[in-house]
């Protein structure tokens, strides 16, 4: 290779990021106004309404309000650190959207190992709560970590032995031969959400508390703990906090999609559906995942941390557990399990 | 644990349930309203940002009595009174009200004598600087300019339940 | 004693009691407005009707006597009934009627919140009225600059009248009309010609009167109230002074029998806004000829450079009118440790000295003490303008039984009858050879007291003149045990205090005129010496309160505080020792006296032994145990100090005596400061004026 050639490569890899970075953070952006929305409909609320028509440029607002706000640092805090926290967090939240593929062929790198390097990064986001929380030098904002920390241990086990069932079935790491190994007649039928449905639950459910979100917020429990880990944050690194957090949402919706809706396939297998870009069903089929976890927001009261803990490891466990030993078995038992 | 528990569970009837549940909810009509651009209904004893009032003839109504000072539970208001210079009327030569001690329960306008001293019906009134929290006598009467139709029509409304 | 039942309680009273003092025995208390403890009774308000049983209708407590009372048919004593129906009844019909002419204008009214109508409208009155006619309107009167009208509002209790015709002394308000037309009035629109009459605004149980100069700026209950005593004259007036937050509002007096009974003087009283102007409210220092605000620490600096080198005794130390103890005990310290023999507080150059006793210059019966006295001789002396209560107790005592009241000196309007006697020292030498005809009054008298004015004693001849009252005193004997007839009449209210002190010249020191010479010292420390002017030549460092004359001849202006902003002692002309509060806080950068002279003594390198007010005091009580005694008169040795006076050398001159108070309304730096009594000296100065055409 020459030089040209890996300055070429670099440069596309760059634009690449950028591209899909805007794209990421405008879907965030109106992602966060869907949240609130949502959450506001069931609860017979408007929502926010006035920035732009009907509060469409709400998070835009929002985002300059953040920006020139001052950062206050507390005198206490250890002051790098504390700013490193948001940095690390956000970065994170971020570099996960490396290995997704947001249509056939379109990640932007196409690892091998893609399922596992999504799974290491979200597991290194705790350090980024675990920094803030300790930096702060508050003792809402160390306990608020520390419970994260606890939550996103717990439950990224029995979402370990979740990816396990899919690969199985898949047969691959890589993220988009997990999709294609979806691509059968039977559409949206043939998609893992159905023949895996108790592991679909139970990833929607952890994805829930991997990214604290309601009701699994604890580390934010504002009752209790004011706002948790970002108690000491304001302005931009509370932005940044904010940002990761639903980066990370949204990752794990991406992550669902790919894993249990088919990805970018379109859900039935026959034109002029086909012809639909992949990117529309990808987004849609993500967007779908998110408008659920919104409800569920809205839906389900906060869980107490026991009950938390109860749940993620005497009854995820056990089930992720039970099912991936089931799988195998049926796998084996009727000859599907795929040959590599 | 019964099965049946078990399935129920498994099956998440009430994650289901309570999802159609919410999404009933979720198209019903809204309870609010929508506020800056509409507002809701204030009855004439509402409760809301002073003003000091002035007879049709233009003439302050506030004879300095300081009743309001002395009854406000909050000691938001200070007066310092004295004769006017031109007829040697008594007079407020200063009246501020800290509008970020006011609790606004009214005691200032129940013991006006003269219903000078009132809470009209504006609530919008947030400004962005501590100081300008600060009423004086000119803002309180420029106030009182400002809102006197809706004032006085709650006052007379009000009128006969007093 | 006669007994008497009220409302079933059997007390034991007088047989001159009224019934309305017979109930307050027996503890029931009754509405008044017309009744004063200190004036006449005149019985028009009605609203102290009480039920006496056998009695044909319900009696005016106020103006009944005991010994009016007929007994019961089997001989138990009468019986009075302050809280039956018939007695509620009857004081709400008095309370009907008061209302249906005083306007309902409470909120506008400067009585309200302290208004004895009011107050009594909350008990007897009722919430509406039956009167349909129109209110009574009566035109304001202009009773000159002190005191404002509302005569709508009056209710005919007629205190002011009696107030000033008794305690005053001047028939200035009258009652003319009848019933409905009955009005209060001057008749002739002037100005009241007492010092004492801001106390009909007082007295006054309705906003009828109401103080001019505080009108409309206070309500009662916004006050803080500080007890303290007034330093206007040396009479040394019990007041309350009311502060709203830093801020003295107003002065009111209160009530002490022994020296002002319940009045204070109009200088006293309106003297509040003399507190807030003029003030100095930083050091200053001359450079070049112009003052120019400066640091504590530099005008210190300047001071403690000036006084480096410089001879003991070309440094002096002069004390003024208003100091108190504590500062002047301070002053005297630091000069001490300075080992300047220089000291005087004598700013007229009066001829007193701490060492001939302390009842040669203290006004020896008391004032309460002039009650007793049964022939008075003035000399030299106006006491209505130097000490107006100390006057308004004399003509008390003339009220309760004329007695021989003679004056030498200049003769004025005294408020009560008396024979001018002469002008000058050779009418005081007749009287004292018995060859005038007053003579037989002060020989019969068995309590004789002659009140000598400080002019007298500031003359050049006052020790020859102090040495021939006290031997006229002498000649006439000590009838009385414990009578001590010399009365010397102070007007200075810090003057007595330093005395006693012993602020005077060391072993050959300067006294006060010889310091203030042109070119006698180089560095003259001056605390608040206001009435003279000192020579050019020395250094002056003057501490006070106001920009006065004292001001504006320093080199250094220390700011000190007035006697509102500072805990102080000051000892009356009876020499009964006072302690002043702190009502307020000094202006800016003012400090409290002893304070300044305490942190002067620290640059100076002589550092004062007390760190504060207590250590001082405890230091003041150590060398002058007699402080200590607050409220409480020393005892003197009378005859002592006689032997002492009569035994001084000099021949008395032939120059009339003159008063010692040019104007009563300006006689300090804090009056001089106040525009109010800058109007009364004006309205005065013209009616001297009309007077002598």
């Amino acid at each position: 290779m020459t030089l040209w050639e890996v300055l070429g490569t670099v440069l596309l890899v760059a634009l690449k990021s950028v591209a899909l970075l805007v794209a990421l953070l405008v879907f965030i952006a109106y992602a966060l106004l869907a949240d609130r929305k949502i959450w506001a409909a069931v609860q017979l609320r408007r929502g926010p309404n006035v920035v732009g028509p009907w509060g469409l440029f709400q998070s835009f607002a929002d985002l300059l309000k953040f920006v020139v706000k001052e950062p206050v640092i507390p005198a206490g805090a250890n002051k790098s650190l504390f700013l490193l926290a948001p940095l690390i967090f956000a970065t994170l939240a971020l570099a996960a959207w490396a290995v997704i593929p947001l249509a056939d062929g379109w990640p932007i790198a196409d690892i091998n190992v893609g399922i596992i390097y999504i799974f290491a990064i979200s597991s290194l986001g705790v350090y980024g709560v675990i920094m803030g929380g300790w930096a702060s030098n508050s003792k809402y904002a160390f306990l608020g970590a520390l419970r994260s920390a606890a939550q996103m241990v717990s439950y990224e086990v029995s979402l370990g032995f979740v990816i396990v069932t899919v690969l199985m079935c898949a047969g691959s790491l890589n993220l988009s031969q997990i999709v294609r190994a979806q691509d059968t007649a039977l559409g949206i039928l043939g998609w893992y959400w159905l023949w895996l449905f108790p592991m679909f639950v139970v990833f929607f459910i952890s994805a829930l508390a991997e990214t604290n979100r309601p009701p699994f917020d604890l580390p934010e429990a504002e009752s209790e703990l004011v706002a948790g880990y970002m108690v000491e944050y304001s302005s931009t690194p509370y932005l940044l906090f904010m940002l990761g957090e639903y980066v990370a949402i949204v990752t794990m919706c991406a992550l669902g999609t790919i894993l249990f809706l088919g990805g970018w396939l379109s859900p039935i297998p026959f034109a002029p559906f086909t012809w639909v870009p992949g990117l529309i069903w990808f987004a849609l089929k993500a967007s779908f995942l998110f408008f659920m976890i919104a409800m569920v927001k809205a839906m389900v009261p906060r869980y107490r941390y026991d009950q938390l803990m109860r749940l993620g490891w005497k009854v995820f466990l056990p089930l992720s557990l039970a099912m991936v030993f089931v799988v195998a078995f049926v796998l084996k038992l009727t000859g599907l399990a795929p040959v590599s | 644990m019964k099965l049946d528990q078990v399935a129920r569970g498994l099956l998440l009837k009430e994650f289901v349930t309570g999802f159609a549940l919410a999404m009933r909810y979720f198209f019903k009509p809204k309870a609010t309203i929508n506020y800056p651009f509409e507002m809701g209904h204030r009855g004439p004893r509402f409760r809301g940002e002073h003003a000091l009032r002035r007879y049709p003839n233009g003439e302050e109504r506030c004879i300095a009595c300081k009743l309001c000072e002395a009854v406000c539970p909050a000691q938001a208001i200070t007066i310092e009174a004295g004769p006017r210079r031109n007829d040697g009327t008594r007079r407020t030569t200063r009246y501020d009200i800290d509008m970020v001690k006011c609790i606004y329960c009214g005691m200032c306008q129940e013991a006006c004598p003269v219903d000078a001293i009132v809470e009209g019906p504006n609530f919008e009134f947030s400004v962005e600087t501590r100081e300008e929290l600060l009423y004086d006598k000119a803002k309180l009467l420029a106030n009182g300019d400002r809102w006197e139709r809706e004032i006085a029509r709650n006052i007379a409304v009000d009128a006969p339940y007093r | 004693m006669t007994k008497i039942l009220v409302d079933g309680i059997e007390v034991d009273v007088p047989p001159d009691y009224t019934l309305l003092q017979a109930c307050e025995v027996a503890g029931a208390e009754i509405p008044r407005f017309c009744f004063h403890e200190r004036l006449s009774i005149a019985g028009n308000c009605r609203m102290c009707l009480v039920e006496l049983k056998g009695a044909p209708k319900p009696v005016a407590s106020c103006a009944w006597a005991v010994r009016d009372c007929r007994p019961g048919p089997n001989g138990e004593p009468p019986a009075v009934s302050t809280k039956s129906a018939l007695t509620k009844k009857a004081r709400e019909g008095v309370m009907e009627f008061l209302l249906i002419n005083h306007p309902l204008d409470c909120p506008i009214c400067d009585q309200g919140g302290h208004c004895d109508l009011q107050d009594q409208a909350m008990a007897y009155g009722v919430d509406s009225t039956r009167y349909g006619e129109n209110k009574r309107a009566v035109e304001e009167k202009y009773i000159g600059p002190l005191v404002r009208t509302a005569m709508n509002r009056c209710i005919h209790c007629t205190r002011c009248v009696r107030f000033l015709a008794e305690v005053a002394g001047v028939p200035d308000l009258g009652a003319i009309g009848r019933g409905e037309d009955m009005e209060i009035t001057s008749y002739l629109e002037r100005a009241m010609e007492s010092e004492l009459q801001g106390n009909v605004a007082d007295l006054c149980p309705v906003g009828a009167l109401v103080h001019k100069p505080q009108s409309y700026n206070v309500r009662p209950w916004e006050l803080n109230k500080t007890e303290s005593v007034d330093v206007m004259d040396a009479v040394g007036s019990a007041i309350r002074i009311d502060t709203r937050g830093r801020e003295v509002m107003q002065i009111e007096p209160r009530v002490n029998e022994a020296i002002n009974e319940e009045w204070i003087s109009d200088k006293t009283r309106h003297v509040v806004d003399g507190l807030r102007l003029q003030r100095l409210d930083r050091p200053y220092l001359r450079e070049n000829g112009r003052l120019r605000p400066a640091s504590w620490a530099e005008a210190f600096a300047a001071i403690a450079g000036k006084l480096k080198g410089t001879d003991p005794k070309r440094v002096g130390a002069i004390v003024g009118d208003l100091a108190g103890v504590e500062e002047t005990f301070a002053l005297k310290s630091l000069m001490a440790s300075l080992k300047v023999q220089n000291l005087d507080c004598r700013q007229d150059g009066a001829a007193i000295d701490p060492a001939w006793g302390r009842a040669a210059y203290t006004f020896g019966p008391g004032i309460a003490g002039i009650e007793q006295a049964d022939a008075i001789l003035i000399v030299g002396t106006n006491p209505r303008t130097e000490a107006s209560l100390l006057n308004a107790r004399i003509r008390k005592r003339w009220r309760t039984s004329p007695i021989q009241i003679g004056v030498i000196g200049e003769d004025a309007d005294l408020t009560y009858p008396h024979s001018y006697l002469g002008a000058g020292p050779e009418t005081l030498a007749e009287v004292a050879a018995g060859s005038h005809s007053f003579a037989e009054a002060l020989k019969a008298a068995e309590r004789p007291l002659v009140i000598v004015g400080q002019a007298v004693l500031a003359r050049a001849d006052g020790a020859a003149l102090l040495a021939a009252i006290a031997k006229l005193l002498q000649g006439l004997g000590t009838k009385a045990e414990g009578w001590n007839g010399l009365g010397v009449l102070h007007n200075a209210a810090g003057r007595v205090g330093a005395l006693d002190l012993g602020f005077v010249p060391g072993e050959g020191g300067l006294t006060f005129a010889e310091m203030t010479k042109a070119g006698a010292l180089d560095v003259l420390f001056n605390l608040g010496a206001d009435e003279v002017e000192i020579g050019p030549g020395a250094f002056v460092v003057y501490q006070g309160t106001h920009g006065d004359k004292g001001a504006h001849r320093a080199d250094v202006i220390l700011p000190g505080a007035a006697y509102t902003e500072k805990s102080a002692t000051y000892v009356n002309l009876e020499g009964r020792v006072q302690l002043a509060n702190r009502a307020a806080f000094p202006p800016g950068d003012a400090r409290e006296d002893w304070a300044i002279l305490r942190a002067l003594s620290d640059v100076l390198g002589q550092r004062l032994p007390f760190d504060s007010l207590t250590a001082l005091r405890k230091a003041l009580y150590t060398a002058h145990p007699h402080f200590a005694g607050i409220d409480q008169i020393a005892p003197a040795d009378g005859a002592a100090a006689l032997t002492a006076l009569a035994g001084l050398p000099g021949e008395p001159g032939r120059e009339p005596f003159r008063a010692g108070v040019a104007d009563f309304y300006l006689t300090n730096p804090i009056a001089r400061a106040s525009r109010v009594l800058a109007e009364c000296s004006g309205l005065a100065r013209g009616r001297a004026l009309e007077a002598a055409e």
